[in-house]
């Protein structure tokens, strides 16, 4: 019974939203009291429906309710608790639930902005956001009820593929589509400029914490993903140029020009049709993940829960989301008038303007190279895949220069009033960089793309202190209280710096794990010692050990340094009888420098087991830097206007 | 600046950064591209003619009974139940590597054998790579239900 009641939830939340969006789309013109009051009124009445159809879900999981056809898909009663919850969102069903749901709870904190939002455009952000509601429910409705019933019940579950049941792979579907639905935030707001004509500074500044937030949480769900790849699949890499990736990656790099182009927006009132464009596509991109992922149309390994029948109606999805908005936008962008001031090339606003430019046409690098298998197989039937090298020929080269600019960028000041004073600052930063390169060159002379990588990180990390201390040197200020440190940054892009820090530190990670990695296969059996420089491994034991829903092939190494011991480490097989399918989990020791990175192979006792060591050094620094991005985009929304203000008062 | 002048600027600097951009993918795309072939595709163009130049991938099976593993280095059979070819490996197989398990591996023929670099599976085991679900249509002996194309 209780299931039926999150279904019929879901049919009344898809009525009141039609119901919704026709009110709007006959009240377009009007901005009045009662109309806003009764959008922002349907919008909260949407997410608590959509919430309690969601925790129907979540519950029926729990309680492992196998009458529901996706409960008994993909789960099982042996299973631990975190993983049950987690289970709802690792399936189809489930994860398109997910993804309405934050989609309406995004409607509703939107709808909240009453008093900062004119009624006129936040009853069109309110309209555009409950039409793509619309549209995913009726998806959820007409091809994936996640509340269908089973005729007989079955005694147990399938169990739920072992490699989703971690801790990394449980919260990085809920960041990933924060990130991926916070971006129909500021597509909204594009449209609703579109729609209602009405663009100014204001908007700009309302819209730009949407776009951070979403691109922190899209920052760290992509991290999240890519080290769950890292320390469950085995394979010592962390990031693949698979077409699941991409799809995560191309919304990212749009949100990041976005995030730049909307700040030049505020602040020097151009780029207005730019800015718009980039919040439709967006979106769109973040709808095209959804499909690469949820189709199965492109070959990936990664893809959990594709469906191609339901594919196309994504694809429908798309082409309404994506086609109707630039529509629009083609017909109503001449009606933008832009401020005509003069434009120095040698400005904040070109620098961003040039990273745009390039983070754009990067992404359509990335875009090509996922699609073109797909197109080429459509148009003459051959069968093809792109890999790795592509990407490291045309991604890499195209985003070189956009870590030139973005140390320089927070150096300029904006448009041609003030003279930009950067001469010492880039000679002091290019004479730090030269050294720097130098001594890359001393440790491995070899590689040319190891010392260029490297010194681009060295640049951006020396970018972001010069400036940082030539803007203190710069002031009166006395900064002896923590107090006076805090808010002297805070007025001066705090964020900004620590989101640069962020990509100078994952850079770092890049180069060490790129281009200074060791890896080696071996076979060994228990008592041999492997020696790697002033480390070795003793192999202690191999045991069999059960776990909750599996079996365990535990391996004892004893990892030394210099003949002291450092740790043990504990690579395992495990065998999950329930789903019949076997995972390695590699037996990881990371610190600052590096990772040792073990795995054990086939074998038994007779010849041995074959097995893998890795060594990545500053491999941590990359999801460091990822952590910081995120960071910083939190710090920048914290330090808006209005934080600022409150500051002040409490000085 | 004269506006004009600087417009200008802008657009010669836009179509010189897409044009590079362009120029990069396409040297790219033509050298980086890896074709996928079944048995029955390289067994027809390519036996006992010359080595193929370039790295590729076959997608098929793993045949029963052939997978052998010594030293390290795993010798087995990739079919698409017309045809089989040889493979060579001697990396790490991946956790979902079993016989009658559609696989694709990429590496380089030669003397008739592949090489291999790297050996994929996927996550979940019931999944078939498309082009190995395409492969075995062909030769009609598909038996699966989940992923049809």
């Amino acid at each position: 019974m209780i299931p039926e009641i999150g279904h019929i939830l879901l049919i009344l939340t898809f009525v009141t939203s039609i119901l919704q969006v026709l009110f709007w789309s006959f009240n377009i013109k009007k901005s009045d009291d009662v109309t806003i009051n009764v959008l922002i009124k349907s919008t909260f009445i949407n997410f608590v429906f959509i919430l309690f159809s969601f925790g129907i879900l979540v519950y029926s999981f729990i309680i492992s309710d196998f009458s529901l056809v996706i409960v008994s898909d993909n789960s099982h009663t042996l299973k631990p608790l975190i993983y049950k919850i987690s289970g709802t969102w690792g399936n189809h069903e489930g994860s398109l639930m997910l993804w309405i749901l934050i989609l309406s709870f995004f409607t509703f904190l939107v709808s909240r902005k009453k008093h900062q939002i004119s009624y006129k455009l936040l009853s069109s952000i309110i309209g555009i956001q409950t039409i793509i509601l619309c549209l995913f429910l009726s998806f959820i409705l007409f091809t994936s009820n996640p509340f269908e019933r089973l005729n007989v019940l079955p005694i147990d579950g399938n169990g739920l593929n072992p490699l989703l049941q971690d801790p990394g792979l449980a919260l990085h579907p809920p960041l990933l589509y924060f990130g991926y639905v916070g971006l129909s935030v500021s597509f909204s707001f594009a449209v609703g400029a579109l729609i209602t004509g009405e663009i100014n500074k204001e908007w700009a500044r309302q819209m730009r914490p949407w776009i951070t937030i979403a691109w922190s949480a899209l920052t760290i769900g992509i991290a999240l993903g890519s080290w769950w790849a890292y320390y469950e699949l085995g394979w010592g890499g962390w990031w693949f140029w698979d077409p699941v990736e991409n799809a995560s990656f191309m919304p990212w790099l749009i949100a990041t020009a976005l995030l730049h182009s909307v700040r030049i927006l505020e602040v020097r009132f151009i780029l207005i049709n730019w800015t718009i464009l980039l919040s439709i596509l967006g979106f769109s991109f973040s709808l095209l993940g959804t499909f690469i992922v949820r189709s199965g149309l492109l070959t990936s390994v990664h893809a959990f829960a594709s469906d191609p029948s339901r594919g196309l109606f994504i694809l429908i999805i798309l082409a309404i989301a994506t086609g109707g908005p630039l529509i629009l936008y083609a017909t109503k962008t001449s009606l933008f008038k832009e401020n005509k001031t003069q434009f120095n090339i040698i400005s904040k606003e070109s620098a961003l303007l040039i990273n745009n430019l390039f983070l754009t046409t990067a992404a359509a690098t990335v875009l090509i190279g996922t699609l073109y298998p797909l197109f080429l197989d459509a148009f003459n039937g051959n069968k093809i895949s792109i890999g790795p090298a592509y990407y490291n020929a045309t991604f890499a080269p195209i985003m070189a220069p956009v870590i030139l600019l973005m140390a320089i960028a927070p150096f300029l000041s904006w448009g041609i009033k003030k003279p930009n004073k950067i001469a010492k600052k880039l000679i002091f930063l290019s004479v730090i960089t030269l050294l720097g390169g130098l001594g890359l060159f001393m440790i491995d002379e070899s590689s040319l793309f190891s010392i260029i990588c490297g010194s681009l990180a060295i640049w951006l990390l020396t970018g972001v202190i010069v400036d940082l201390t030539f803007q203190i040197k710069a002031t009166n200020l006395r900064l002896n209280s923590f107090k006076a440190i805090f808010l002297y940054f805070s007025k001066n892009n705090l964020g900004v710096h620590i989101a640069h820090m962020g990509v100078a530190v994952f850079l770092v990670g890049v180069t060490g794990e790129q281009f200074y990695k060791t890896e080696f296969n071996i076979k060994k059996n228990v008592g041999d010692i492997i020696n790697i420089g002033n480390k070795s491994l003793i192999f202690d034991k191999v045991e069999t050990l059960p776990g909750p829903n599996y079996k365990s092939e535990t391996a004892t190494f004893t990892l030394l340094k210099d003949k002291k011991i450092i740790d043990v480490l504990k690579p395992e097989k495990r065998f999950y009888p329930i789903e019949k399918s076997q995972t390695t989990e590699a037996a990881i020791l990371s610190d600052f420098w590096g990772d040792t990175y073990l795995v054990l192979g086939d074998g038994n006792k007779e010849t041995g087991w074959s097995i893998r060591v890795y060594f990545n050094p500053l491999i941590s620094w990359i999801w460091g830097g990822a952590g910081f991005m995120a960071l910083g985009g939190l710090v920048s929304i914290l330090q808006s206007r209005k934080s600022r203000k409150k500051l002040k008062n409490a000085i | 600046m004269n506006p004009k002048y600087r417009r200008l600027i802008i657009i010669i600097f836009i179509t010189l950064t897409l044009g590079l951009a362009t120029k990069l993918i396409l040297m790219a795309l033509e050298e980086n591209i890896i074709y996928f072939f079944t048995p029955n595709e390289i067994k027809v163009k390519y036996e006992n003619k010359q080595d193929i130049e370039k790295k590729i991938r076959v997608g098929g099976l793993v045949l029963e009974n052939s997978v052998i593993k010594k030293d390290g280095t795993t010798k087995f059979n990739i079919t698409d139940r017309s045809h089989q070819i040889e493979v060579l490996f001697d990396g790490p197989l991946p956790d979902l590597f079993r016989e009658g398990q559609g696989i694709v591996v990429e590496g380089m023929f030669r003397n008739n054998k592949l090489i291999a670099s790297e050996v994929l599976a996927k996550h979940d085991e019931n999944y078939m790579p498309p082009e190995v679900a395409d492969a075995l249509i062909k030769n009609g002996v598909w038996q699966g239900e989940k992923n049809d194309p």
